[in-house]
């Protein structure tokens, strides 16, 4: 453990003043460990996907058609040839894109919505907190289902369907957090001296709103990933020939008796991403929050 | 109580109004408008107008509003633009299908889950950790497994290699039977993810009441462990557990929608798809409408069941 806390003292310092949690605190931790054992190669080899000596995402091979995985290609090959790997790949880098985009946008305008509606309270609360509802009416796939359908396909339009969807949620988290820790004793005790609400709000209530939200944002990315493939399972999110993960496994569906391996493999890839995802944010939780250990 | 439905029931009408106002408005939304999205390059001139004129869209904008609030109150959903069958007979068809699915999977759910928690929860309270952590490790595993993905899965191995159950053909309440063994991968697709929520869940649930002290004097008065477990851990575990209930009834609905899709199932999840495939405005708005006061309302009847449950709350 990267830092441990022998006295509730030192423990309600850090309360106070949340640090970012750095590397030191990942590493520290076991769960966050083990999602970067997960996560790290999966970067490194998408982020360096081009260089490798690897056929190309679009490129066809009419000689080497449905080839089951072997050496030469890890994850076997579709129906035109190409491989499945790196068509794999490149459908983690736009489902990596996806996921820490809509994390990003869900994040800010949560933090900026939910910090007004907890901050000002009455009306400009009520406003927010019906429109909120509305948008938590509708479940969250059937939602961007239904922006897609207005906004249209792609990767800019599914990036913010997702995010809109997405939003309400961390709106609602962040006005919970900034209300909770109303009643707290050092809150009183910054009132005591005349703390003014604006000092309170910046310097003591939004900072200790962190931890949480960065715990929600990883679980946030996992989802969008998810969501994204699903849209583009459906064929309504990233349209082919530029492969996305889900449209790599709907293309594998009409061959998944000849050739398991084009639908099977990259949905293991999300597998993975999604679980080493969750342990990132069991870990964040984790190292932020000694109560959570256990 | 009766004020705290009554309440709700009223908070349930303003949601319901927000929801139907904001699809009425962000459909009209679209670039262009709905009728020139539709046709594509395929209409011009006189034709889109008359196009136009079919869908209402040359109203003036809080007239089509009114006209579209009526009727819904009277359950008039028009017709389809693009093949002008009745919405409303599409609709009463599509339901039961996935109204079957949707049940036959909780009732499954709840039927493995509550135990499987339950066992998970005391296996970790005697402090057999390695058998807990399997449950537990292999319900977080299949909670994040991508639906259609583990559709696919299940089709390969449970229909395609060892011939179980058919992965296509006809879809007909009229035979239970042959309809049930239809539904059944599906439903056991959907399953797999509400089961790992729901034993994780009761897991957590159970486990905080175990080391509660009524739970010590129920032991301490002889009573079997089973008992104990069932009758009295278990059922103060209820309410999280029902909220829960409430809730993945969401994830169910998404899930309905993938699995219809991937065994061409002719539920609401099928039309709704197809309906975006051919643009058909009219009835993805009626759909996805219909989906969320489905999902109010479940949401709606969870709240009142929960405060029934607890005893503690004040009316």
């Amino acid at each position: 453990m990267a830092i441990t806390f022998t006295t509730p003292a030192r423990a309600s310092f850090l309360l106070r003043m949340p640090k970012l949690p750095g590397l030191k605190f990942l590493a520290g931790n076991k769960k966050a460990r083990l999602a970067l054992i997960i996560l790290v190669p999966i970067l490194l080899l998408t982020a360096f996907a081009s260089y490798l000596p690897l056929q190309g995402p679009l490129q066809t091979n009419l000689r080497a058609m449905m080839q089951e995985p072997s050496f030469l290609h890890p994850f076997g090959t579709d129906r035109m040839g190409r491989d499945v790997l790196v068509r794999t790949l490149a459908g983690v880098q736009v489902s990596l894109f996806v996921g820490f985009s809509v994390a990003i946008i869900a994040l800010v305008f949560g933090v900026v919505l939910g910090t007004i509606a907890g901050f000002f309270g009455r009306t400009v609360d009520r406003a927010i907190m019906s429109v909120v509802d509305i948008f938590l009416a509708f479940p969250s796939l059937l939602l961007a289902i239904g922006l897609v359908s207005v906004v249209g396909t792609g990767l800019v339009p599914v990036i913010l369907a997702i995010a809109i969807a997405d939003v309400p949620r961390f709106i609602r988290l962040q006005r919970s957090l900034v209300l909770s820790p109303r009643s707290r004793a050092y809150i009183d005790a910054a009132r005591t001296v005349k703390a003014s609400q604006w000092w309170l709000m910046s310097r003591h209530i939004v900072p200790n709103t962190i931890a949480p939200l960065l715990v929600a944002a990883s679980i946030a990315a996992a989802n969008a990933i998810l969501v994204e493939a699903s849209l583009s399972f459906l064929g309504l999110g990233i349209m082919p020939p530029s492969p996305s993960l889900g449209n790599i496994i709907r293309d594998g569906q009409l061959y998944l008796q000849q050739a398991w391996w084009i639908s099977t493999m990259p949905g293991v890839v999300i597998l993975a991403i999604a679980l080493s995802l969750h342990f990132l944010s069991d870990g964040i939780r984790e190292a932020l929050d000694p109560r959570a250990r256990k | 109580m009766f004020t705290y439905s009554l309440n709700r029931l009223l908070q349930l009408v303003v949601t319901t109004l927000g929801v139907v106002t904001l699809v009425f408005f962000t459909l009209r939304l679209i670039p262009g408008d709905a009728a020139s999205a539709m046709a594509g390059d395929t209409l011009s001139g006189e034709a889109l107008d008359r196009l136009r004129e079919q869908m209402g869209l040359n109203k003036p904008i809080w007239v089509q509003y009114i006209e579209y609030l009526q009727n819904l109150i009277t359950l008039n959903f028009g017709e389809t633009i693009t093949t002008g069958l009745s919405i409303g007979g599409l609709l009463s068809k599509a339901i039961p299908i996935t109204l079957a699915i949707a049940v036959a999977t909780i009732v499954l759910t709840i039927i493995i889950s509550i135990p499987l928690g339950t066992l998970a929860a005391y296996l970790a309270h005697k402090g057999h950790k390695t058998l807990d952590n399997i449950i537990t490790g292999g319900a977080m595993l299949v909670d994040l497994m991508p639906s259609f993905w583990t559709a696919l899965v299940f089709l390969l191995l449970f229909s395609l290699t060892l011939g179980l159950f058919p992965a296509s053909g006809t879809v007909s309440l009229d035979d239970p039977a042959a309809f049930l063994h239809r539904i059944a991968l599906p439903v056991l697709v959907l399953s797999v993810t509400q089961i790992a929520t729901m034993a994780r869940i009761t897991r957590t649930a159970v486990l905080e009441i175990l080391s509660e002290d009524y739970i010590r004097t129920a032991r301490s008065m002889g009573w079997s462990e089973l008992r104990v477990l069932f009758r009295h851990a278990l059922k103060n575990a209820a309410l999280p557990i029902v909220t829960v209930v409430g809730l993945s009834f969401g994830s169910l609905l998404n899930g309905t929608i993938i699995v219809e899709f991937i065994f061409t199932i002719p539920g609401l999840g099928s039309l709704l798809v197809n309906g975006i495939n051919s643009r058909d405005y009219q009835l993805v708005q009626t759909l996805i409408v219909f989906y969320a006061l489905f999902f109010v309302s479940v949401n709606f009847f969870t709240d009142l069941v929960y405060k029934r449950l607890d005893p503690r709350v004040q009316f």
